[in-house]
């Protein structure tokens, strides 16, 4: 062995690391070679001396007191949250085996709760007969599109999933879909596709009905004067006399009351002669007073 | 590594599981299922020599209580994910290790190198064996303590890795094989470290050799 192979063994020798045979080769040179001797004895010295620094052994008192700790840390891993999904992936072998499946299960359930807490619109239970329970679960309903050439209408919506409903309104489902819409949904825009959808057919009585609704009661006025197009399209009735004295009563659209008279001027009748007087005298609009003194004048000869 | 290096280093004593006769692998079975009375008993069969282990490497009482709780947290929240393919002994100490490890490059990080001095009137939670010598006197105890600081100085300026060996070899008493296994490195990285460590003590306790 020479010197520079004993220097590099200096440390394995005095740990008792250096094989049999090399540690024979060791103590041969160490007995001829009296510089490598005085290095062994320095690096030994240097142990002993590092040998001085006194052992230390955990008392009994901080086993007591880390085992304590640790109880406490244990108890909140155990309660908290990490405990809780935990203890759920141990009850469920097949994602306790996978890590990724594991994370993957808790990003589905993540979303699948985010998707259950959404907000809902309210639907009234009049309109559950939709694909089984489908109509309640209607979240959004991003297009509603008629197609006056076939006179079918195309409804994209989300129930869970994205659905699109294609058909005529002789399907009751598509009827359904509309007339929930038209009452129900938040989307003024929306709203008023539903309306003109709704008229690309002969109207049913269950279709006027939504439509002299909307004409009344929808929070939107372009969409009161859509509703109030679609229901002239109706033509005279009864039914369609009354909606729009009724709605003359409470309309505040100066737009959509002139449209009103306009109709009710136009197929004015003695029925409606007490409602255009009342008019005539008293509405805030000069239009509409003029136009109702006409038709009164024209009805029964009277002037104002 | 075969985790029994560590208690054949004579250091680490046996585990108490065999000589208890305890079944440590249902132990594991149950704690995996999540039976924490058996995750209990597994931390009372190796929790001394976890406590020791961090005692010894970071030599202060509140550290190294905290590296045990962080060690067996790591324990309890990956123990599923134990296969039996090395002892659980080994992994076990594999942990504690390198939550040493990672603690004393922290300290590194915040400059925090200095010895651990033991306040008065703390809890006497070291149980130094060198003073229970017979033969001690005052002053021999005093010179004693000196020498002790000068050489926790002298170690706390070595780079994690080289005191984390050195600890584990010198003062732990185990194998260079062993301290690679427990460092996820080799038997030879270890001895390089270990020859770095002895170097760097021996310049800064040139004085005192």
């Amino acid at each position: 062995m020479k010197c520079k192979n004993f220097q590099d063994n200096l440390l394995l020798y005095l740990y008792d690391e250096l094989p049999g045979e090399e540690r024979a080769a060791f103590e041969a040179h160490r007995a001829e070679c009296a510089h490598c001797r005085q290095a062994l004895e320095e690096t030994r010295s240097l142990h002993q001396l590092l040998g001085q620094r006194p052992a230390v052994e955990p008392s009994p008192e901080l086993l007591v007191e880390a085992r304590q700790q640790l109880e406490e840390a244990l108890d909140r891993e155990e309660f908290g949250w990490r405990g809780l999904l935990r203890g759920w992936f141990q009850g469920v072998p097949a994602l306790h085996a996978s890590r990724a499946a594991s994370v993957l299960t808790i990003l589905v359930l993540g979303f699948g709760l985010g998707w259950t807490l959404r907000p809902r619109v309210n639907l009234p239970a009049s309109n559950g007969g939709f694909m089984g329970a489908d109509l309640g679960n209607i979240t959004s309903i991003s297009q509603v599109t008629p197609d006056p050439q076939t006179g079918e209408v195309r409804i994209t919506l989300d129930t869970g999933r994205r659905v699109t409903l294609e058909g005529s309104l002789d399907d009751p489902r598509i009827r359904q879909v509309l007339q929930f819409a038209v009452r129900n949904y938040d989307n003024p825009g929306i709203r008023r596709d539903t309306l003109d959808a709704l008229l690309v057919r002969g109207a049913t009585p269950e279709v006027r009905r939504t439509l002299v609704y909307a004409m009344l009661n929808d929070p939107n006025d372009g969409v009161r004067y859509r509703a109030l197009d679609a229901v002239r399209e109706l033509g005279w009735s009864p039914e369609v006399r009354d909606a729009f004295l009724e709605l003359l009563k409470k309309e505040t659209n100066l737009g959509v009351r002139i449209g009103a008279v306009d109709f009710l001027v136009a197929n004015a009748d003695q029925a409606v002669l007490p409602a255009l007087r009342e008019l005539a005298t008293q509405d805030a609009s000069f239009y509409v007073r003029m136009q109702c003194i006409k038709a009164v004048r024209d009805l029964s000869g009277e002037e104002f | 590594m075969d985790g029994i290096c560590l208690e054949l280093a004579g250091k680490v004593p046996v585990g108490s599981a065999r000589l208890a006769g305890v079944d440590e692998r249902a132990l594991i079975r149950r704690a995996q299922g999540g039976d924490r009375a058996a995750f209990d008993d597994l931390v009372r069969l190796y929790d001394r020599n976890v406590l020791r282990i961090a005692l010894q490497i970071v030599r202060s009482p509140d550290e190294a209580q905290d590296l045990y709780q962080e060690a067996f947290l790591k324990v309890y929240r990956s123990l599923s994910r134990f296969r039996f393919e090395a002892r659980f002994s080994t992994w076990l100490y594999r942990v504690v290790t390198n939550v040493c490890l990672d603690h004393l490059r922290r300290r590194n990080t915040r400059k925090e190198i200095q010895a651990p001095m033991q306040a008065e009137g703390e809890p006497e939670y070291f149980q130094s064996i060198a003073d229970e010598s017979p033969t001690v006197n005052p002053e021999q105890t005093l010179r004693a303590q000196e020498i002790g600081q000068r050489i926790g100085r002298a170690l706390a300026r070595l780079n994690p890795r080289e005191r984390v060996v050195f600890e584990m070899r010198h003062y732990q008493g185990l194998k260079l094989r062993a301290i690679g296994d427990l460092l996820g490195t080799s038997e030879e990285t270890a001895k390089n470290c270990l020859f770095r460590a002895t170097q760097k003590l021996r310049v800064e306790l040139s004085e005192l050799v």
